[in-house]
């Protein structure tokens, strides 16, 4: 620092970074005395190993007015700013635009350039009560469906096999964010990603036992049959999360990658169900009954239910007059409808 | 249950004498030579007449693909007048009805002649069919005056005719066992060997004149066979001489016009024998009092380990099973009911156990996508309007039509108890072949009835 200060040419001094594809800083060169040249030949001030860049590729000066410039000096592969596709032979630097020649990617810097204020450094892992907290009312809900379930002879394994997968898929799905995180960002977040999938999973366990209890509850079967389409949402939803928590930027990408995966998750799954009904001719009813206490509708009259159950008759009678589907190509026609 | 209990009581005994008697047998030297005893010379020089006489009305009636020239499936049938008027079954000849441009129909006499066939009048209640053959001065045989009348007497021999499994024309000895006590559709029990192939062929009395067609057998015993009585072929055959032959392009159609017909008069004769009441615990339940059920009843409290729910059940269907097609049978209904009681389940766990006989949701039977829709099903909570006092009822109701026939549906009606938390009554009524309107009435009816215990 005190070097900088006292060089005379100070003011004039830059530092040329080398970037990764990640855009971190491989290297870096101070150079105090302008022009200098870029490529690949060792009497370059900077020597660039990259066999797509030219012998002499670029020369860096201070035009007139004291900019700094940057010009090709005829090299095959050109230069470019950013992820322009347009080629340049001379551009003006500034501080945050970035050079690419070749492979290779340059940033320019000159020694007055402002750095952005300390970061306070954060202590401990703010993250690891919550998860925990969540990961525990995960397996806690696991374990009572389970035993709410158990109507045969009660076996520990029933509760140990379905609680050992879940844990295993956490443990993987969390490690791979984390590995995904530490490759693009350098720090592996085990504790946010971790958080991320403890708090889907409950908000999910949560979301089942109220869908299967509403469902009776309310009299309403559609709750149970289509809780799926919640569970790719919320997988969607964490997906986004754990995107987010990789880095901040490129929100409308990450969005778009979460509705994507929920709407092919939603879309497979209710053409599975399409199809399976079609072939095994499957009634969709509630599938789980509660105790009758649970109940929160008013019974019908058995009248009223009747007249109901004669209004399907209707469908019915247009089902029968449609062609059953195929297993064959004909039966892809179908199935967009 | 009583039933079988003393059924299987019964054969242990005899099994038991039997050996006994061997045993004792065995023991005793040198062993007494029986005293011979002549074979009858009567029986087997009558079924040699009868076969002589009868032979040249028999046919086998094959069904063929028209595409390939070769035989899909075979049975028999017999002449019953000189013109070329014969009577087969309507499964024999089902294939060819149903689909007349894939299928043709022909015959083989014994005397090796062959031909085509024509289908003029079909009963699908009672598995008949008519069919012509081109021909004059044809040997025919005739209908027994008894067996039209209905007073053949029990023990009767009878010769059973046609040509099993395709291996050339056969004479069945068998008796006459009167008719079959728990069928709908009027069916003679007759105890002799009735071999896939036979079917439509004639079984005849000493006297050589037809007493029933044979259509069936039970593969769970021996020698249990099926006839349709002659006085069914009589009737359809005497409407097929007056009436316009059957328009093949709307075959269906007749079908659906005999099905809707039969439906009606079964499900209102269902309807007329009305239900008894049945007590399961603290419920009562209505059970068909109709003569045509066969009724079982279930125990789970045998199994081990220990069920954690006691369920008993009887379930009751109707012998009323009617032949569409291969892949489709319709006409049966269903009443059961299961009383299950928590043994050591709270009531969530109850619940679940009860919702493995909610969740199926009772429709009878495979399901073929060719021949039914998908089925579609209404759910709710049930209080009875008027009737007797009853519980609340999770209810669901499930119905699927059939493709080829209008107005005819598959129709199950699944209700649960919800007035206690560690007992249900689960109460189910299957309809197969039933108008939705008769559906409705039948259901709301039986509904009706599912009550408390007075």
């Amino acid at each position: 620092m005190g070097e900088v200060m006292t060089s005379p040419h100070a003011e004039n001094a830059i530092w040329v970074e080398i970037l990764s594809r990640l855009h971190d800083v491989a290297t870096r060169y101070r150079c105090a005395v302008l022009p200098i040249t870029v490529g690949r030949a060792y009497d370059n001030d900077i020597v660039v190993d990259d066999p797509h860049v030219a012998a002499h590729h670029l020369r860096i000066h201070r035009a007139d007015d004291g900019t700094l410039m940057v010009e090709d000096l005829g090299s095959l592969n050109g230069l470019y700013v950013d992820r322009e596709r347009e080629r340049r032979t001379e551009v003006a630097l500034d501080a945050e635009h970035d050079l690419r020649i070749g492979a290779t990617i340059l940033r320019v810097r000159s020694t007055a350039h402002e750095v952005p204020a300390e970061l306070p450094m954060v202590r401990g892992l703010p993250y690891w009560p919550a998860a925990i907290a969540c990961i525990v009312g995960v397996f806690a809900l696991a374990a009572l469906d389970l035993w709410l379930s158990e109507t045969g002879e009660p076996k520990a394994i029933r509760y140990f096999t379905p609680l050992l997968i879940l844990t295993v898929v956490v443990c993987v799905w969390t490690t791979g964010w984390s590995v995904l995180t530490r490759v693009f960002t350098g720090h592996a977040r085990f504790g946010l990603h971790f958080l991320v999938v403890a708090a889907g999973l409950l908000a999910y366990s949560i979301y089942d036992q109220v869908a299967e209890i509403g469902a009776f509850a309310w009299s309403w079967t559609s709750l149970a049959t289509t809780s799926y389409v919640i569970a790719w949402l919320l997988l969607g939803a964490i997906c986004f999360a754990h995107l987010v928590a990789i880095n901040r930027a490129r929100r409308p990408l990450k969005i778009a990658i979460a509705c994507i995966l929920a709407a092919a998750g939603i879309a497979m799954q209710t053409l599975k169900q399409r199809e399976y009904r079609s072939t095994y001719g499957q009634p969709t009813t509630l599938n789980r009954l509660e105790p009758p206490a649970l109940r929160l509708v008013a019974p019908q009259h058995d009248a009223a239910f009747f007249t109901d159950s004669t209004a399907l008759r209707t469908t019915l009678d247009k089902a029968r007059t449609v062609e059953p589907e195929s297993g064959d190509a004909s039966g892809e026609n179908d199935s967009d409808d | 249950m009583m039933e079988r209990r003393f059924d299987r009581f019964v054969r242990f005994g005899i099994a038991l004498a039997f050996a006994a008697h061997a045993v004792a047998a065995a023991a005793q030297a040198p062993p007494i030579q029986p005293p011979p005893t002549p074979p009858p010379p009567t029986m087997s020089a009558a079924a040699e007449s009868i076969y002589a006489s009868a032979r040249p009305g028999l046919l086998q009636i094959r069904t063929l693909v028209e595409a390939a020239g070769r035989q899909s499936s075979i049975g028999s049938g017999f002449l019953v007048s000189a013109d070329g008027l014969a009577v087969t079954n309507y499964h024999v000849v089902s294939q060819y009805a149903l689909e007349p441009k894939t299928y043709r129909l022909e015959f083989a006499r014994p005397d090796g002649t062959q031909g085509a066939l024509k289908l003029l009048a079909i009963d699908v209640a009672n598995d008949l069919a008519i069919v012509r053959l081109e021909g004059a001065n044809l040997p025919h045989l005739s209908f027994d005056d008894a067996a039209l009348a209905n007073t053949s007497p029990r023990g009767e021999r009878l010769y059973a005719m046609g040509n099993p499994l395709d291996l050339g024309f056969t004479i069945v000895e068998g008796t006459y066992n009167g008719f079959v006590e728990k069928s709908y559709n009027p069916r003679i029990h007759f105890t002799g060997a009735i071999n896939p192939g036979m079917s439509g062929g004639p079984a005849v009395t000493a006297a050589g004149n037809v007493a029933g067609i044979n259509v069936a057998k039970r593969l769970d015993g021996e020698l249990v066979s099926f006839l349709v009585p002659a006085g069914k072929a009589a009737a359809l055959l005497a409407r097929a001489q007056t009436d316009a032959p059957l328009d093949l392009s709307h075959a269906r159609d007749e079908m659906d016009r005999q099905l809707l017909a039969w439906q009606a008069d079964f499900y209102h004769a269902l309807g007329e024998q009305g239900f008894r009441s049945a007590a399961l615990g603290p419920y009562q339940a209505p059970e068909s009092a109709a003569p045509w059920f066969n009724c079982w009843a279930r125990t789970n409290a045998d199994q081990t380990p220990k069920p954690r729910a006691q369920l008993d059940s009887t379930s009751c269907s109707s012998q009323s099973s009617l032949f569409i097609a291969e892949d489709i049978e319709t006409g049966r209904a269903e009443l059961s009911h299961a009383y299950v009681r928590s043994v050591d389940l709270n009531p969530f766990q109850f619940a679940a156990f009860v919702s493995q006989y909610y969740g199926a949701a009772g429709m009878i039977r495979s399901w073929s996508r060719k021949r039914l829709t998908q089925p579609e099903c209404h759910e709710d909570f049930v209080e009875h309007g008027e009737g007797p006092a009853g519980p609340v009822l999770r209810t669901v109701w499930c119905a699927r039509a059939y493709r080829d026939f209008a107005g005819i549906y598959d129709v199950a009606i699944t209700t649960v108890t919800q007035d206690r938390e560690k007992e249900a009554l689960v109460s189910r009524l299957s309809m197969q072949g039933v108008s939705y309107d008769n559906a409705v009435t039948l259901a709301q009816r039986f509904v009706g009835e599912i009550a408390w215990a007075k």
